[in-house]
């Protein structure tokens, strides 16, 4: 009896020390270590989406389609709604290209444009379309803990690295402590104003990676506006032709 | 001979879908749009009139390399009392390895990104950012990417006014973050309504880019003609976007552009037939202007003018778009021509004809599907 008692002490002791050893381990993260985890479940090397855009203004709403790709450093949207059928834009670097389909012709556009609402959303360009890894544009610390629909977070704050072209100037990342995905977004300007705030509605696992197939884009310098955006469709490196990323490919 | 090119582009594009099986994923879609235009003259009279137009393409999925394109547009004439239409689009494009091969009814657009272009494949194709027929051509376009942005395109256009070929050529690349395009096109002569246009040749370059948060871009332009009489144009411009605290945006468009007066009404497109009936050495100065304001997700208003610094006549053009659903969209619009008698904007009456209108009202309605 007294030999069961003994095992069972040992037993609890050894469970704490575990779990404290886990705790701990979870807490060393450094900020950079979980922006990685981050970028590693929302970042794609190669990606096929389908998705749909809802821009909601007070009782009226527009739904937009599209279908975008996006490798490492470049991004191609093609919307697929009538409307705006056959319109295309390629993005390399820093340079955003517009396909009209009706005159079937290509023009640059202007470098202002990547910070506007992407046809008419509260997505801009940039938003959509950036495929650099965070950790390339922001350095990050960690700022407290918070919970956010039961699901403990870390909350990350990022300012933009000096030199780096990004539209938002700090964000505020409330990260998954266990699924290491971001559940809300802040977005800010540098005069300290609040921009816009993103929130993850719906995640799901795909191929062992937490991905918001859901997310709502708040405009909090306008009242009563907000856009959705849904992924139907998710494919991880898909097979693509060579020069998908250029400008031939848009015609 | 413009029936039977069609017809044959038509039957083959037929026997490819026969032969395929892929007709459970072609689609339709287009615009159906309507307006109430009413045109107000010197006296102050307003004569309305209504105008309809189906715009109809066929979506046909690509097989391997080739693509095939179909899009019909249908408008009522006023002045006719009946309809009529336009084939926008008839051509097989076929996609090989160093060469991509369009045959057939097809727009040849060479826009760069400015409200008038001055040299465009067809002059006037394009007129402050809107689209003329005169862009959709019979043509071959040979295309040849180089890399991801550039390219050579050569185009032998057969112009419903000649029994000649139009020649193009176009190359296109990037530096620096500048789009840059060279451009050379031979027209053949023309017979236009019984005037006979001898045939001309012209060269052009544009540039395109940033200087900070700025757009910028130019075109430079000359016309051969004969006896070293040939005319240097020139346009400059730029585009600019403001965010006010609240989220709105103001985008601002503004650009010059100088040439002789003889090639204007070419530039400037059967929207705005100018008095240009004198003085045709001349070199015109025009600044062309556009402010859009974006009060929300749905809705804008904007203006745009265009100025002759000669004359100081001028054409203002405020507008309206709403987007009342997914696929209904409401504009109003507005062209008012300000400048005496004879200049080059300003409204005209001769022998108590009207040449020109004071103003222009439209309502319309646009449903996409």
């Amino acid at each position: 009896m007294k030999r069961i008692k003994c095992v069972l002490w040992l037993g609890i002791i050894i469970s704490i020390l575990i779990s404290n050893l886990i705790i701990i381990s979870a807490s060393e993260l450094t900020a950079e270590e979980i922006i990685k985890k981050r970028d590693d479940n929302e970042y794609f090397d190669l990606v096929r989406i389908e998705a749909e855009m809802t821009i909601v203004n007070g009782g009226r709403k527009i739904i937009k389609t599209m279908i975008a790709l996006s490798d490492k450093k470049n991004s191609l949207v093609e919307f697929t709604n009538p409307q705006d059928r056959g319109t295309k834009f390629l993005k390399r670097e820093d340079d955003l290209w517009m396909f009209f389909p009706d005159a079937e012709e290509i023009i640059k556009i202007s470098g202002h444009m990547l910070n506007q609402g992407m046809m008419g959303s509260d997505f801009s360009y940039q938003d959509i379309m950036e495929s650099d890894k965070l950790t390339d544009l922001y350095d990050f610390k960690i700022v407290g803990e918070e919970e956010i629909d039961g699901r403990v977070c870390y909350v990350l704050e990022g300012i933009a690295r000096e030199g780096v072209k990004v539209s938002y100037y700090r964000r505020l990342s409330w990260i998954d402590q266990e699924r290491f995905i971001g559940l809300k977004e802040e977005l800010y300007a540098p005069s300290g104003k609040l921009l816009k705030v993103t929130t993850a509605i719906e995640i799901r696992e795909f191929e062992g990676r937490w991905i918001p197939i859901e997310s709502v884009m708040e405009n909090k310098l306008r009242g009563n506006t907000y856009t959705g955006f849904k992924i139907i469709q998710i494919e991880f490196n898909p097979k693509i032709p060579e020069g998908t990323f250029s400008l031939q490919n848009l015609r | 001979m413009k029936k039977n090119f069609h017809i044959s582009i038509l039957f083959v594009i037929i026997f490819l879908l026969a032969t395929i099986q892929i007709f459970a994923k072609i689609d339709l879609g287009g615009e159906l749009s309507t307006s109430l235009i009413s045109i107000i003259d010197n006296k102050g009279k307003i004569s309305p009139y209504l105008q309809g137009s189906l715009d109809l393409e066929l979506f046909l999925p690509p097989l391997d390399d080739t693509q095939a394109k179909f899009e019909i547009y249908l408008f009522n004439d006023p002045m006719s009392g009946g309809f009529d239409c336009l084939i926008k689009k008839l051509y097989l494009k076929y996609k090989f390895e160093k060469l991509h091969l369009t045959l057939g009814r097809q727009p040849v657009s060479w826009s760069f990104g400015s409200m008038l272009n001055p040299v465009d494949f067809t002059l006037g194709a394009m007129v402050m950012d809107e689209e003329t027929g005169s862009k959709y051509q019979n043509a071959i376009e040979a295309y040849v990417p180089l890399n991801w942005n550039t390219s050579i395109s050569a185009v032998a256009a057969f112009p419903e006014a000649s029994q000649e070929v139009k020649w193009g050529l176009r190359g296109r690349t990037m530096i620096e973050g500048y789009d840059l395009t060279l451009n050379y096109v031979r027209e053949p002569e023309m017979n236009l309504l019984g005037n006979l246009i001898p045939s001309s040749q012209r060269i052009g370059f544009t540039v395109k880019g940033d200087l900070g948060p700025i757009g910028i871009y130019g075109a430079l332009g000359y016309y051969f003609e004969d006896n070293d009489n040939g005319d240097l144009a020139f346009l400059i411009g730029g585009d600019y976007s403001y965010f006010f605290e609240a989220g709105n945006k103001i985008y601002f468009q503004v650009e010059y552009l100088s040439m002789k007066k003889n090639k204007l009404s070419s530039v400037l497109g059967s929207f705005f037939t100018g008095n240009l009936d004198n003085d045709l050495d001349e070199r015109v100065g025009l600044i062309l202007g556009m402010i859009n304001y974006k009060i929300d997700e749905f809705s804008q208003v904007n203006l745009m003018t265009i100025s002759s610094i000669n004359d100081g006549s001028i054409i203002v053009m405020p507008g309206y778009r709403n987007q009342l659903s997914n696929n209904l969209n409401l504009d109003l619009g507005t062209a008012i021509f300000l400048g005496k008698e004879n200049t080059l904007f300003g409204s005209n009456l001769s022998d108590e004809v009207q040449l020109k209108p004071q103003g222009m009202i439209s309502v319309g309605l646009t449903y996409s599907f």
